[in-house]
């Protein structure tokens, strides 16, 4: 087979149809990742515009520009769109598109996954910015602090707006979290050992890790947040047991480390793109994934550092103080093996290394104010001023925004296949860069000054107008410059002239593939022997073409990558992918129907939609539908590998660990806000607590491990190729699940206090509502196991849906076990 | 996977270190162990500072994971965040000793 004949085969495969259909059913990793990077441009471009009217009424004392209440709701979607609507998206999207074609592999593991992922932010970012337009827009500030978010102080939809929008959108990004962890993990090129593998691939699994543990409690506190406005369960209501606190609690364990997964993804740019354009190899590769990890681990140690004016005690406030302090030293590491590098290579100054100085000037004024409010005697002082406000500008718009100019500068030639001269890039950059300085230097001094953040007014004469005036003017500069950079985007997409596949002679694997890529990405799958693969095998993109790597030969329209072991990188199964579905957009529609009926107040009518998504989501299940041992195949090269659904590995079940870690993070969420309000909490302990249950909970036991080891034996039984008897233990461990579902109704209906009472009963309810869940979806997860086993689509070698479902029943048990002490304990001991 | 687990290991104990004295400080405070006197100081500080060294010194028996490594890259990382584990322990678990636990 030719180069061409492969080209137009595999294109056909990995491609989709043009039009609106194309648009609506392409689940490609490069489609989609375009799509989350224009659609977080545009969000980008409301949140400027918000910004400048925040500037303009304050360019002027006592200004009447705006009154207070728009002035709540510009700053509030200011905030909420540029943290979840633009820098955990653009990430996403720039990771979607780019990852694969680093790693060396034709797409994401879970393509679906990432398609339903961008419905649901584009779908959810939409109710956020249409609140704007009917004047209900979140108004609390992005923090959405209780009490004034709830439902005495903020009595009409904003907060809804803000909890159910905001978690909608969180979907997509646990989505892209768990596809990315997997795909860095399994979908690697054959060699690409994991200390083979480009920084920015470390960057990105550090960050999606990061994330399937930090989203957790926002979405657990976003939910009990909502249930106490649209129930009147007091979990932050300190009459009856609650604490104002805990939110803020919740809310930090997310927006600290939120921090740092803004910043991981730009510091991999900078870590890609710095040693190409200083003409050397990066230094320091172990002692950065050190840092990383470093990073990663501290960045969860810091959440109290918001809270150090809320009276916490002395010894808590040295806790996180230290913590805050030292995180700045892994930090450290990494910018002094970037200036090590620079050092070491031979710079060139072209543009996008015109922004990563800009990166380094920016960056490190904001990690010298981090480090000066980390000292707590600071902190009390500048708490909730200006300088905060400077501050947190300098480190995401230092530690984000300009690495990703950067990167956008570098990989614009990779989307396009074009290259351009630089002037306009450049004009834009000192534009960018002095509109910058001259906007945020001088809150640090109005923040010193007194000035608090969020008032929409202030005096004439607190001696804060020139500096505002400056601020203000400097903000329409930097505006200028971001329009300035869409304009140079958009003529260098019509207009530049076409050049060569890799015109900084770098040396990762995206740069071995045709620009602007191919649906399919690369011909055939490299053998990775070194960090560089291109640098050591300058010919290696033409051999790939003419499919001299791995799986060159299409097979049965089938679309196949490899999947490798996760740390020496060795061939492990060829992973054949889902193609293109209506199912993500679908099933993103259904998720958006729940969240409008939610916000509708409709909590009956949510239930549709809820069926909708279950019968939707085993629906996406069921189709991946194998009814035949395959065996192991030829993948070129001399060697054959089995495909995922016979092999021990496969990212499916990957995924499922990943989303139980989780879940697991959301449920010590819970845990962690029922030990926090029982010890610090005021009007403890409560009134009336659980008064027996003790069978009741005792038959869910019983039932709970009688259905988990049910699920063991089906899944023993279809490795064995005993089907009939496989197929009774599904039914039989479904069973035990529906057991355990009515006895925890039971012991809830019987035994606990209503949940409205006091935050000691709304945290149990919240708990049985939880071990409830999770006994449906391993019922669910059983029935579907028997139903596949009935179509044939289980054998001794095929137990993926086997495992799944077992794996699903087993975190189904262990919670129920946690949850059934937390709620009879007190009975028990009293 | 286990290769992750090892370069992380003295991280994750120090994250299970420090969320345990943040949790010993505040149910300590919450149930009067400050206020019980024990060897001249209160029985808190003396749980808190124990539990400080012990933390402390499990972060360095953590070290013999570089032997296990297969590979350079392995060793170095084991070897760099194990030393961060364990200095991060000794410095943000220090209030224990140097502040007051309660007020």
């Amino acid at each position: 087979m030719n180069a061409l004949r492969r080209h137009r085969i595999l294109n056909t495969i990995w491609g989709a149809p043009k039009g609106w259909r194309g648009t609506v059913v392409s689940v490609n990793h490069s489609d989609i990742g375009k799509r989350f990077v224009i659609a977080a441009f545009g969000f980008f471009a409301i949140g400027g515009v918000l910004a400048m009217l925040i500037r303009a009424q304050l360019a002027t004392p006592g200004s009447a520009f705006v009154g207070p209440d728009i002035y709540n709701q510009l700053f509030t979607m200011h905030g909420s769109i540029m943290m979840f609507l633009f820098a955990i998206p653009m990430f996403e999207g720039l990771a979607l598109y780019m990852l694969p074609k680093m790693l060396g592999s034709r797409d994401m593991a879970f393509p679906r996954l990432s398609a339903y992922g961008w419905w649901c932010y584009l779908f959810g970012g939409t109710i956020l910015i249409a609140s704007m337009v009917f004047g209900v827009a979140p108004d609390g500030g992005w923090f959405m602090y209780t009490p004034l978010s709830s439902k005495a102080y903020t009595p009409g939809i904003n907060a809804d707006v803000w909890l159910l929008g905001i978690t909608f959108v969180e979907i997509s990004a646990i989505s892209a979290a768990i596809e990315i962890t997997v795909s860095v993990l399994k979908l690697r090129a054959p060699g690409m050992r994991l200390d083979r593998m480009p920084l920015f691939a470390w960057y990105l699994l550090i960050t999606a890790l990061m994330m399937i543990v930090a989203f957790p409690p926002l979405i657990l506190g976003s939910i009990l947040l909502e249930v106490e406005r649209a129930f009147d369960w007091p979990f932050f209501d300190p009459a009856r047991g609650g604490s104002p606190l805990l939110w803020q609690h919740l809310f930090w364990l997310f927006g600290h480390p939120e921090v740092y997964i803004i910043f991981l993804p730009a510091a991999g740019v900078i870590s890609t793109v710095l040693p190409v354009l200083a003409r050397t190899r990066m230094l320091g590769y172990g002692w950065i994934v050190a840092a990383l990890l470093s990073l990663a681990f501290l960045s969860f140690g810091l959440w109290v550092h918001h809270m150090f004016t809320t009276g916490i005690p002395h010894m808590a406030l040295g806790f996180f103080s230290a913590a805050s302090a030292l995180v700045a030293l892994p930090t450290a590491v990494q910018v002094f093996a970037w200036i090590g590098t620079l050092w070491n290579g031979r710079p060139e100054l072209k543009l996008p290394m015109l922004y990563l100085l800009g990166f380094f000037v920016v960056f490190v004024i904001g990690g010298m104010t981090g480090v000066m409010l980390a000292m707590v005697p600071f902190d009390l002082q500048a708490h909730d001023t200006h300088f905060v406000v400077a501050h947190l500008h300098y480190v995401l718009i230092g530690g984000f925004v300009f690495p990703m100019l950067a990167g956008a500068y570098y990989w614009l030639p990779h989307f396009t296949g074009r290259t351009r001269d630089e002037l306009l890039g450049k004009t834009t950059f000192w534009l960018i860069f002095v509109g910058f300085n001259v906007t945020f230097f001088m809150m640090h001094l109005t923040g010193l000054l007194g000035m608090r953040r969020r008032v929409h007014i202030y005096p004439e004469e607190a001696g804060w107008t020139l500096l505002n005036l400056v601020s203000s003017v400097g903000s329409f500069v930097m505006a200028f410059g971001f329009a300035l950079f869409a304009i140079d985007v958009a003529l260098h997409v019509h207009y530049a002239r076409r050049r060569r596949r890799n015109p900084w002679t770098a040396g990762t694997l995206e740069w071995a593939m045709p620009v602007p890529t191919p649906a399919y990405n690369i011909a055939s799958l490299p053998t990775v022997i070194s960090r560089e693969p291109l640098a050591d095998a300058p010919a290696l993109a033409s051999a790939l073409s003419r499919g001299e790597g791995h799986l060159g030969e299409p097979r049965r329209g089938w679309r196949e990558t490899m999947a490798v072991d996760t740390t020496t990188g060795a061939i492990d199964h060829i992973v054949v992918l889902p193609g293109n579905t209506h199912l993500p957009i679908v099933t993103a529609a259904a998720t958006g129907c729940f969240f409008l009926c939610l916000l509708a107040g409709r909590y009956w009518l949510s239930l549709l939609p809820v069926a909708g998504v279950v019968v939707l989501g085993l629906r996406w299940a069921w189709l991946l539908d194998w009814r035949r041992d395959i065996g192991p195949l030829p993948i070129g090269r001399g060697e054959v590998a089995p495909i995922h659904r016979e092999a021990a590995g496969a990212p499916g079940w990957w995924g499922s660990v990943f989303l139980l870690v989780a879940d697991g993070t959301a449920l010590a969420s819970l845990l962690f806000g029922y030990a926090f309000l029982w010890v610090i909490a005021p009007n403890w302990p409560p009134p009336e607590r659980i008064e027996g249950g003790l069978a009741a909970g005792l038959v869910a036991a019983a039932a709970g491990s009688a259905g988990t080891l049910l699920a063991r034996r089906c899944l023993a039984d279809g490795a064995a190729g005993l089907m009939e008897a496989a197929s009774r233990m599904a039914v039989a461990a479904a069973a035990a699940q529906l057991v355990t579902i009515l006895a925890l109704m039971a012991l809830g209906v019987t035994a606990q206090p209503v949940p409205q009472a006091h935050a000691y009963a709304a945290c149990s309810w919240a708990l049985l509502a939880y071990a409830l869940l999770h006994a449906t979806i391993a019922m669910l997860c059983m029935g579907f196991g028997r139903a596949r086993i009935a179509a044939g689509h289980v054998s001794p070698r095929r137990t993926l849906d086997l495992r799944v479902a077992r794996l699903f029943s087993d975190y189904s048990t262990a919670t129920l076990a946690i949850v059934l002490v937390c709620l009879l304990a007190p009975s028990v001991m009293s | 996977m286990r290769l992750l687990a090892r370069i992380s290991a003295g991280l994750i104990l120090w994250a299970f270190g420090f969320s345990l004295l943040y949790a010993l400080q505040g149910t300590g405070c919450a149930y009067g162990w400050e206020d019980a006197s024990l060897f001249g100081t209160t029985m808190l500080r003396w749980i808190l500072v124990a539990t400080w060294l012990l933390l402390v010194a499990a972060c360095l028996t953590l070290l013999r994971l570089t032997r296990a490594a297969s590979s350079d890259f392995e060793r170095r990382v084991t070897l760099a965040t194990v030393l961060a584990g364990a200095g991060t322990m000794l410095i943000t678990g220090s209030p224990v000793a140097l502040t007051s636990a309660c007020a």
